[in-house]
């Protein structure tokens, strides 16, 4: 009777041990899959573009550093109407992701913060309670200055996100430094 | 809102579930048992032929060969026990009968030996060459319901490497993760050890015994215990005949956790010579709270159960377990940062910048979901009277998926699947007089799949095969046992990078061994010496481990080229007993590790879209970690009771002439015991305060966000009573933590950057037996 249900047991054991084999050599690819990396600032004056700023960094984090960040040239007392966009780039290939903020709109904030030299923007778009999220905004020039940068913040704040909240509140998805000059 | 009280609601049904089983109980009445082992005092093995005699009730008990004696159907109330042996002082004592006492175990004297006094040991002290501490009874029963690290910090030299207020992984003399070795019913657990935020996958209320192993005694189970071993075992399934059940039902107010738990079990009967065990645990709880805020998104939710069966005949014994055990752990918002900038913000705020200060049992993002499953069955056959041979077979799956963001899809960022199946074979003998060796042979097989949308470990398979062989002998004083081990172990590593699939080939062998020498020159000292020498080959991680590490906003970079780390440890026991009443236990050691693994932080911080992140490479260092632990207890009258722990840690890296960093500081717990009912030990009121200093050993070269935390004093109160209902005993129990509602942050606690620690709780436990 034991010599029975043990082997029963072994057998169970077995076929355990065989069910784990898994698929360790068809290893996935190391970089990363889900992830936006990289953000384009859409200028436009009248309906017309008139620069595309794109920061890159095809592999994600880690391994080499960001391969692109373009800086932005603007022209003194102007108002341009800027968009950004967010993208995917798996194996090569570019997905649009901007949507998927747009979707998740109350959990999101998109900031831009001046150093070196100041106007001002204003947010053009809101959420569904009506608090602004930055997909689409508004910058209006003053008079030439130095160079300074504008850090492009996507804040992720889930449950927590209110009308007026400081650019510290949540979580960085993206946090990108661009040089910036007004001529 | 609805959720509120569900847990508490929970607890209250089981109360009356209890109560309506208890009335249809009360046919047992007179069915207590007592049974225990006798053991030789002066050499603590197991006397067989010892007369156990019930004086009020002429009951008599003869024990078998393995010193086992047992009583059954006996009323509740107080016995006179006096126990005789031919050469053995007879000793007579009293017991207190409430519910069933299954291991209550005698040491008997030499009749040479003035001691007369009875000396009554509470855990089996069989393998006495091997420097370990055990939970006792009562401080399982004092921390039950707490996961597996928050029951074993109550023993001095562990203490806890924390995650928030979820996740807890034993530490021992400094060393954990993968160099501390976990065995769950005799089987080595395999997860993921290498992560410090990954808790053992361990149910503790599967164990009646909780057991670290703090010098070189894990031999038999593997090298790499470089910093010792906890073993968790189940009672014996070696139990008396019939059908029996535990229910335990306890709740914490500070997360409102309830847990539930049923243990069912049948022994051996003469007509069928099987007998089982099935537990099941469930617990579910909400937010902690600090004294100030509840910490969003920490609640926990367990499910684990297990079957455990065995047959027996004369020669032969079969074993078979499985354990499953399924969680859900959900990790502090606060806590979970985007970046360098994110972190210097949230440190510089007294409160969590990112939280939400209510109470609710929700989990979401980021949390963990893990779970375990474990199968082995085991043989063991007598050849002889004096040979034996064990054989193991065990199999098992791990799961792990991290969820953290979720910027796009919804799925895990991090989903692990390791695989292990072990076969061991051991053969005993004790064929010449006074020595006893075993040899053994090893062989395992894993697989470790990632999946999900972040990298960060690579796949990989590994081949183990050890060897080994142990020899135990005994002389006038002296105890002494040899050990030594060899191990092979290869690892294929599969990678796919810039679209190109390619694989890495590891191999590492060595050597390990142990020396234990005790000197025993009477019952009342014992100075008990270690010498190991263990190695632990690096592992995945630390090879080639390259990216964010969930939520703690650092970037971890492995290094290929990195070898073997090697310990040489020295520790010493010294046991010495005043009286039955005072006993004193010092523990010392040292342990040098040549080519520590250790993460440093390096320079620059790692660039990304997502801003900057503070970087740490792995890298070897030659490390001394020294220490002390003792643990001193006094009874100075049989219902007061006073015992002292404290444990020191010296932490040296050598090459930089500085501290390595998060290590356990040093800490005092002292603990008063008042035992209110005369005779017995289950009904006590107690108050502890515990004590943990500033770390002040801390590298001066490293960077750290934040200097180690205050000096802090805790105090807790434990009571436990035993009442009967319908005839049934029913234990309760009570303890609040943190009683002062202390405010305080633990360098432990690698959470301490955003929060603080919890507050006061109370657990209510309720434990009944049928």
């Amino acid at each position: 009777m034991l010599r029975k249900y043990f082997a029963l047991i072994l057998f169970v054991a077995f076929v355990a041990s065989v069910s784990s084999c898994k698929k360790a050599s068809m290893a996935k690819s190391e970089t990363e899959h889900e992830a936006i990396n990289r953000v384009e600032l859409i200028f436009k004056q009248g309906g017309n573009t008139v620069a595309t700023i794109v920061a890159e960094d095809p592999d994600g984090d880690g391994g080499n550093p960001p391969s692109k960040i373009d800086a932005i040239n603007l022209q003194a007392n102007q108002t341009y109407n800027v968009e950004v966009k967010f993208f995917n780039i798996i194996n090569g290939s570019t997905k649009d992701v901007t949507s998927t903020i747009q979707q998740q709109a109350k959990e999101h904030e998109i900031y831009f913060i001046l150093s070196g030299l100041n106007f001002p923007i204003e947010k053009k778009d809101f959420d569904a309670n009506g608090f602004p999220l930055g997909l689409i905004s508004q910058w209006k020039t003053g008079n030439a200055s130095a160079q300074g940068s504008v850090l492009l913040k996507l804040m992720h704040k889930p449950l927590v996100k209110g009308p007026n909240d400081d650019p510290s509140k949540g979580h960085s998805d993206i946090a990108v430094n661009f040089p910036l000059k007004v001529n | 809102m609805k959720d509120q009280f569900y847990t508490f609601k929970v607890w209250v049904l089981c109360l009356l579930a209890c109560s309506i089983l208890t009335k249809n109980a009360t046919a047992q009445e007179c069915d207590l048992r007592l049974s225990g082992i006798v053991y030789d005092g002066a050499t603590q093995q197991p006397l067989a032929g010892a007369t156990v005699r019930l004086e009020s009730s002429n009951k008599i008990a003869i024990t078998n060969k393995s010193g086992v004696y047992r009583f059954t159907k006996l009323c509740s109330g107080n016995y006179r026990i006096k126990i005789t042996h031919v050469g053995c002082l007879p000793l007579e004592t009293s017991v207190s009968l409430n519910s069933d006492l299954l291991n209550y175990n005698f040491n008997l004297l030499h009749s040479s030996e003035q001691l007369s006094e009875v000396v009554v040991s509470s855990k089996l002290e069989r393998d006495i060459n091997t420097i370990k501490s055990s939970l006792d009874s009562l401080d399982m029963q004092k921390t039950k319901g707490g996961t597996l690290g928050e029951m074993l910090r109550q023993l001095s030299g562990v203490s806890v490497l924390q995650t928030g207020s979820t996740v807890f992984k034993p530490v021992i003399h400094g060393l954990h993760s993968q160099r501390v070795l976990i065995l769950n019913n005799g089987v080595r657990q395999e997860g993921q050890q290498w992560g410090a935020e990954h808790a053992p996958e361990i149910d503790p209320l599967v164990a009646a015994n909780l057991t670290v192993i703090k010098g070189a005694g894990a031999l038999k189970y593997g090298a790499d215990a470089i910093g010792g071993a906890v073993l968790v075992e189940p009672r014996s399934l070696d139990i008396d005949a019939g059908l029996r059940a535990e229910f335990n039902s306890i709740y914490f107010s500070n997360n409102r956790m309830g847990l539930l738990n049923a243990i069912v079990e049948h022994g051996g009967t003469e007509k069928s010579a099987w007998s089982w065990r099935t537990h099941l645990t469930y617990k579910r709880g909400g937010n902690a709270r600090t004294p100030d805020y509840w910490l969003h998104n920490t609640g926990v939710e367990e499910l684990n159960y297990s079957l455990h069966a065995g047959y027996q005949t004369e020669k032969t014994k079969a074993e078979f377990f499985f354990s499953a055990f399924n969680s859900t752990i959900g990790i502090f918002w606060g806590a979970h940062i985007g970046n360098l900038t994110d972190l210097e913000n949230a440190i510089k705020s007294e409160k969590p910048l990112f939280n939400i200060d209510e109470f609710n049992y929700q989990i979401g993002r980021p949390r963990q979901e893990v779970a375990h499953y474990l199968i082995k069955a085991k043989l063991t056959r007598e050849l002889d009277k004096n040979r034996r041979i064990n054989f193991w077979l065990s199999h098992q799956e791990n799961f792990r998926q991290e969820y953290d963001r979720a910027l796009i899809a919804n799925t895990a960022e991090l989903d692990l699947n390791l695989g292990t199946t072990t076969a061991d074979i051991n053969y005993e003998t004790n064929r010449f007089a006074n020595a006893q060796s075993q040899i053994g042979l090893s062989v395992q097989k894993q697989a470790n799949v990632w999946n999900g949308s972040r990298f960060f470990i690579p796949n990989y398979t590994n081949l183990l095969l050890g060897m080994y062989a142990i020899e135990k002998w005994a002389k006038n004083d002296l105890q002494m046992e040899a050990g030594l081990r060899y191990d092979y172990r290869s690892l294929e590593v599969f990678r796919n990078q810039n679209g190109q699939n390619f694989q890495i080939d590891r191999s590492f062998n060595n050597l390990s061994a142990s020396f234990a020498i005790n000197y025993v020159p009477n019952n009342r000292l014992s100075w008990l010496n270690n010498f190991s020498l263990s190695w632990r080959p690096p592992n995945v991680n630390e090879l080639y481990v390259n990216g964010l590490h969930h939520g703690t906003a650092n970037f971890e970079i492995g290094d290929p080229d990195l070898i073997s780390e090697t310990g040489w440890k020295y520790t010493t026991q010294l046991n010495y007993q005043w009286n039955t009443n005072t006993q004193l236990d010092l523990t010392l050691y040292t342990n040098y590790i040549q080519n520590f693994i250790n993460l440093v932080p390096v320079l620059p911080p790692t660039l990304t879209l997502r801003g900057a992140f503070p970087t740490f490479k792995f890298q070897q260092a030659n490390a001394l970690l020294s220490g002390a632990d003792l643990t001193f207890n006094t009874t100075w009258d049989p219902s007061w009771a006073y015992r002292l722990k404290a444990s020191l840690l010296l932490p040296r890296n050598l090459d930089t002439r500085t501290w390595l960093q998060q290590m356990p500081a040093p800490q005092i717990d002292q603990e008063i015991s008042w035992y209110f009912l005369p005779g017995s030990k289950n009904s006590f009121l107690s108050t502890n305060v515990l004590w943990v200093a500033q770390q002040q050993f801390i590298p001066n070269n490293f960077i750290d966000y934040l200097p180690p935390p205050k000096q802090y004093l805790l105090t807790n109160l434990n009571f436990a009573t035993e009442l009967h209902f319908m005839k049934n005993p029913i234990s309760f129990g009570a303890s609040i933590y943190n009683l002062f509602n202390v405010r305080y942050r633990d360098y432990m606690n690698r959470f301490r950057y955003f929060a603080d620690e919890v507050g006061t709780n109370v657990v209510l436990r309720l434990k009944m037996n049928l």
